[in-house]
């Protein structure tokens, strides 16, 4: 077989290395447009009101179900920005080359984590401690949770730690990948941002050595995200939902919490794709190759949606006993059910029945439009299990430690202070990932570089395809 | 790294035909072999369906032992398939090629093996008819669609009908090169078989289309299979240990740890018997490794979710059976080997390179794999049977049969066996992949090294 | 009266009624009379040693016996179990076939000759009280004429449980209407009420707000067993009582 007259050379289109580097690191960067600064002032701005509807919470509450929704949007964003870098680990692991242009977009979401990690110390003023007096029964009582034995404190210093180590491995990961980028900022950019890229690219100068030492540095750090991240889902959801509502015995929860990390992780990349395609001037770099193949996985991500849920649903239906149909009435049948319903449209319906058609998914404006219908009905699910959970802890711990759901709380509405709050602090993760923008280029160039060394355009026969050249 | 051997059309055709157009030695008298214990294992069906159910050790209140254990751990084995050449071929993964037909015949064998067992262990096996067809026979009643099983019968159906329609239409192109180079009566066979298959581009294109089409379908049924298998035991709450929500996510991600470590075992024997060197390569045994890394990890978490949740809810009963399943003998040997089985021995072993491009560790590994994840049925239905509930007085154990234990041997010896007749008259690595992979992969030189490069389709 | 009775349909006499027991611990000397006459009527295989051996053995209703106080006041409480037609029985929704369901009169039945023997219900029982046959069950020569003509023999294969004597509910029915009358509390009994000496088991109709099952239910010691599972049975327990009136131990 003569295979190498079947592939021969085909136009490359694609943009030089000196283009690249100018647009992404060098002259060829623009300063922050009027529009950008007025929206960063607008996110600013949202975000003070964010804060200012904490204080009000603390302030003025009636108890401890007051705070489902703060609790609800931290989750969000737990998920939104917490899955994002999974995104950025599939090169690293699946040895993907078509990830490699967002990966920089993914990984800017680990930022977020910190700032999810302090936002929840307001929240553990809140949070029921595992042992506490019970007038009813005239004794400590200690509430069922997964920390057993520990001492009362455990959940809260716990929870804290867990996700501080989550956003220091995160934030770790995405400086080892920003590394060689630092570097060309200080070779080519120029005032604060070469002052800047020459502090944090510390002594980066491509050498062998050193990029030996930044691919397991990579390879470390995304691991340690991955087992961090199921971790931190398995902590956060089973403390701040699951052990919170007495008879509420769910194993799959955890699992249901962290793929849907996936899916909202999937999501916001695709957006970020969007945004960086629209205003960041990346059209040359992300196209509808990238969309086309997160929006597979978003897709999948979507039916795993409904796989999970569907599977502990059906296992408290049949187990009719009280505390699973209690379980079941919280969640989905009772006080949220049109709030459930309005979920199983925007995040498991329409996002399916848009991203099945192959020339929806191939292009640039599909896949963005189901990942934001996506992202808000995930932010209606998270309301509909943590406002939930957080209104059904009884006020008498001693009923806590009981297996069945006395009291079905009522349907909880969101006050002026929590629509400051749910509007406030997403506004502040997102203007925190603007601001990092404004030093590390939105693509990272390095991973577009090697892309560039190791792919190339070529004919095969008739049809224009890559060839990927596979050095491991 | 790659190790790319570059071949041409002629040695590809008469290395992987070797065992179609002559038969190596060692086959009949293995074939005849397996055939003796299946035939065996035939007479022990029978002698079950004249004297009754007695004749196994199942009791009151363990009604569902060593078949029902059996019939999951076969259905596990048959998500190997769907796994390697459904979702590999989607992603467009290369070092599928020599893997995906013998794991689509692992698939289709395993759910033939499997789907003997619940129908052998039904009290009245000639009744049967009652339970899998969606039919009224008599009084007018139909299955009960609230039984998740009658849901089993039609998801497997749906999946062996599929996975037989996929291994079909993969084997299309290399039923015609067989049709090319037989003669007489084999020549009439494949030449039916291969449906006017000559290889001009529009059938090549409808073949490539129904793959992808068949593959995308086949995956909602890879889900959806063996966890309407783990329904059968989530949705009793009478029985501790079963009423768990994890059980579904929980039974696929261990069935693709089995088949994958299954696949792995058929890889390194067909290496090894059919001397097929130039094909299944170390660099196949290590993606196959890394791959089971990382499914084992998540089967671990999801072990580590269901235990935990078992004492949970500080339930007496639940409780004292997690202590039972784990530190009260015989159980706790038993989950001590199938924990070390399981995960605790291949996994940190395929964590070296040296391991996981060792053949002969690869096969030993995924062996204990299979011993472990047998065992982990075992663990989650018999002992959660015999201490069903506070009523000591029902509590009692489980003594396996010698019957039992040779139908286990039969499921063995049934699907070898099966595979081995395939062998003979289907090529077990299919040939048009071998050589599009020839065709898509060349050498490039980037700076000063020359690596091997493939072709990757823009959608 | 007699126009009362005679203008029901087959049907409205069948559906009126809600079939349970009640079972007073406190009155049960674990005589086993109940067990031994359950056998004789239903028709059920002879649990030999050999059976004992193989763990299979059948007792459509069981006496538990159960220890409880210190040495040297030990003393034993007996629960007879029978199947207790749970209005929620987790047994039902999993039959592949439904061989077994539940009737307009409040109990649980299992159709003989439906059932293919997948044993799915025994799994989902929470008290052990389904039975299995795993052999061709086989009565010696001089039991033969013994044999219930009015219950079917069953063969290998199938499941089988207490059925509240349903032969002896459908003859009394039948009878009742046959001689014009409307049917009284005490008609209808049950092999193991019959027989028990002490009357801890009675059984009745709970529709009947006269009937002996009625009046007991609104005892204070009443209780269900395994109610966390919430099978709502149609069998109501009493509890036992101590020497100061107290109930002792409402469940196991």
């Amino acid at each position: 077989m003569a295979t190498t007259s079947l592939i021969t050379d085909a136009p490359d289109h694609r943009p030089s290395n000196i283009e690249s580097t100018a647009l992404l690191a060098g002259e060829g960067r623009t300063a922050a447009g009027t529009g950008l600064k007025r929206f960063m002032w607008l996110l600013a701005a949202l975000s003070v009101i964010g804060f200012v509807g904490i204080v009000f919470r603390f302030i003025n509450d009636d108890g401890r179900q007051d705070w489902g929704f703060y609790a609800a949007t931290l989750a969000w964003m737990l998920t939104i920005f917490g899955g994002a870098p999974m995104v950025a680990i599939a090169p690293a692991l699946a040895k993907a080359d078509w990830v490699r242009p967002v990966a920089r977009i993914a990984s800017l979401g680990a930022i977020v984590t910190a700032i999810i990690a302090l936002l929840m110390i307001p929240l553990l003023f809140k949070f029921p401690a595992l042992t506490q007096f019970s007038e009813v029964l005239g004794d400590d009582v200690r509430r069922r949770s997964i920390w057993f034995d520990s001492p009362s404190y455990a959940p809260h210093f716990w929870n804290v730690l867990i996700l501080l180590t989550l956003a220091l491995v995160g934030m770790a990961m995405a400086y080892v990948m920003a590394i060689p980028d630092f570097a060309a900022i200080r070779d080519h950019g120029t005032g604060w941002k070469q002052r800047w890229g020459k502090k944090l690219a510390r002594g980066f100068y491509g050498r062998q050595q050193q990029w030996e030492w930044l691919k397991m540095r990579i390879g470390i750090t995304g691991a340690l995200y991955f087992a961090m991240l199921l971790y931190t889902n398995f902590t956060f959801s089973l403390d701040f939902a699951v052990s919170l509502v007495p008879g509420w015995k769910d194993s799959l929860f955890p699992f249901y919490h962290t793929i849907t990390t996936f899916q909202a992780g999937i999501a916001f990349t695709i957006i970020g794709v969007w945004a960086a395609r629209r205003w960041g001037g990346m059209n040359k770099y992300v196209g509808h190759e990238q969309m086309w193949s997160l929006g597979k996985f978003m897709l999948a991500t979507t039916l795993l949606w409904f796989y999970f849920f569907y599977s502990s649903f059906i296992v408290f239906w049949y187990g009719r006993s009280d505390s699973d149909s209690a379980t079941i009435k919280l969640l989905v049948s009772g006080p949220y059910i049109y709030l459930f319903w309005t979920v199983f449209f925007l995040v498991f319906i329409i996002p399916w029945w848009i991203m099945i058609w192959n020339k929806v998914r191939d292009s640039v404006w599909g896949p963005p439009i189901a990942a934001f219908i996506i992202l808000f009905g995930l932010f209606l699910d998270r309301i509909r299990i943590y406002v939930s959970s957080w209104s059904a802890v009884p006020d008498d711990l001693e009923l806590a430690t009981t297996s069945i759901l006395q009291d079905m709380p009522d349907t909880m509405w969101p006050d002026v202070f929590d629509v400051f709050i749910m509007v406030g602090l997403p506004a502040l993760g997102l203007l925190s990932i603007l601001l990092v923008t404004r030093l590390v280029p939105l693509v990272s160039l390095w991973e577009i570089q090697q892309s560039r060394l190791i792919t190339k355009p070529v004919r095969f026969l008739r049809s224009h395809v890559q060839l990927v050249g596979k050095p491991d | 790294m790659q190790q790319r051997r570059i071949l041409d059309e002629f040695t590809v055709n008469h290395e992987l035909l070797r065992g179609n157009l002559a038969t190596p030695k060692w086959w009949l008298p293995t074939v005849l072999g397996l055939l003796v214990v299946v035939l065996f294992g035939f007479t022990l069906m029978g002698i079950m369906f004249n004297r009754g159910l007695g004749v196994t050790g199942l009791s009151r209140p363990v009604y569902w032992g060593l078949f029902i254990t059996t019939f999951v751990f076969w259905v596990g084995i048959s998500h190997a398939g769907i796994m390697i050449s459904a979702i590999l071929r989607l992603t467009q993964a290369e070092w599928r090629r020599p893997v995906t037909r013998a794991a689509e015949l692992l698939t289709v064998f395993s759910l033939l093996t499997a789907l003997f067992f619940p129908l052998i262990h039904a009290g009245r096996p000639w009744r049967i008819f009652y339970w899998i067809t969606p039919y009224d026979f008599a009084r007018g009643i139909f299955p009960n669609a609230r039984s998740p099983l009658v849901w089993d019968p039609f998801a497997i159906g749906t999946y062996l009908t599929g996975s037989t329609l996929f291994l079909y239409v993969a084997l299309l192109p290399d039923l015609g090169v067989l049709r090319d180079r037989t003669t007489g009566w084999k020549r009439a066979f494949y030449t039916v078989a291969s449906l006017g298959w000559r290889g001009n581009p529009r059938q090549w294109r409808l073949q490539t289309v129904a793959g992808i089409l068949l593959s995308a379908l086949m995956l909602p049924i890879f889900v959806s299979v063996h966890s309407i298998v783990s329904w059968d035991f989530a949705v009793t709450p009478a029985v501790e240990g079963w009423h768990s929500t994890v059980f579904a996510p929980y039974f696929v991600v261990g069935a693709v740890h089995s088949g994958v470590s299954a696949v792995v075992t058929m890889m390194a024997l067909m290496r090894w018997l059919w001397g097929w060197d130039n094909y299944i390569r170390p660099e196949h045994f290590d993606a196959l490794a890394r791959l089971l890394i990382v499914v084992a990890c998540a089967w671990l978490a999801l072990t580590f979710a269901e235990l935990i949740f078992g004492v949970y809810s500080l339930e007496a009963p639940e409780r004292a059976l997690r202590e039972m399943q784990m530190f009260e003998w015989p159980w706790n040997l038993l989950f001590i080997i199938f924990f070390l089985t399981g995960f605790a021995i291949p996994v940190p072993l395929w964590f070296f390179k040296r391991v996981r491009n060792n053949i002969a560790m690869m096969f030993w590994t995924s062996i204990l794999v299979n011993i472990g994840m047998w065992l982990e049925r075992f663990l989650i239905i018999v002992p959660g049977l015999s201490r069903k509930q506070p009523f000591v007085f029902t509590w009692d154990s489980y003594q396996v049969s010698p019957l039992e234990w040779g139908l286990l041997l039969w499921s063995f010896a049934w699907v070898m066996m099966l595979m081995l007749l395939f062998s003979k008259f289907f090529p077990l690595i299919p040939l048009f992949e071998t050589k599009e992979s020839q065709v898509f992969t060349t050498d490039v030189q980037i700076g000063r090294v020359t690596m091997p490069a493939v072709i990757r389709e823009l959608d | 009266m007699v126009t009362e009775v005679t203008e029901k349909t087959a049907a409205q006499r069948v559906a009126s009624h809600k079939w349970g027991m009640v079972v007073d611990v406190d009155r049960c000397t674990g005589c086993q009379a109940c067990v031994m006459a359950c056998q004789a009527e239903n028709n059920i295989p002879l649990s030999t040693e050999d059976i004992y051996r193989q763990k299979r053995t059948f007792a459509w209703i069981r006496v538990e016996r159960y220890w409880y106080g210190d040495f040297p006041d030990v003393k034993a409480r007996f629960i007879p179990i029978m199947c207790q037609h749970c209005e929620n029985a987790p047994c039902e929704p999993v039959c592949p076939v439904y061989a077994t369901y539940h009737n307009t009169e409040g109990m649980n039945v299992q159709i003989y000759n439906r059932c293919v023997g997948t044993r799915y219900c025994a799994n989902g029982c929470p008290y052990n009280v389904r039975f299995f046959n795993y052999w061709e069950p086989v009565w010696p020569v001089s039991l033969r004429n013994q044999l219930n003509p009015d219950v079917t023999v069953r063969s290998r294969g199938i499941m089988e449980k207490c059925s509240f004597c349903v032969q002896r509910i459908r003859r009394g029915v039948r009878e009742a209407a046959r001689d014009g009358r409307d049917l009284q509390d005490g008609d209808i009994g049950t092999a193991c009420t019959d027989a028990c000496p002490t009357n801890a088991l009675v059984f009745g109709d709970y529709n009947d707000e006269n009937s002996r099952v009625s009046i007991m239910a609104k005892d204070d010691r009443k209780y269900t067993h395994l109610d966390a599972l919430n099978t709502d049975p149609n069998v109501l327990y009493l509890a036992q009582v101590d020497a100061t009136g107290g109930a002792i131990g409402g469940h196991d």
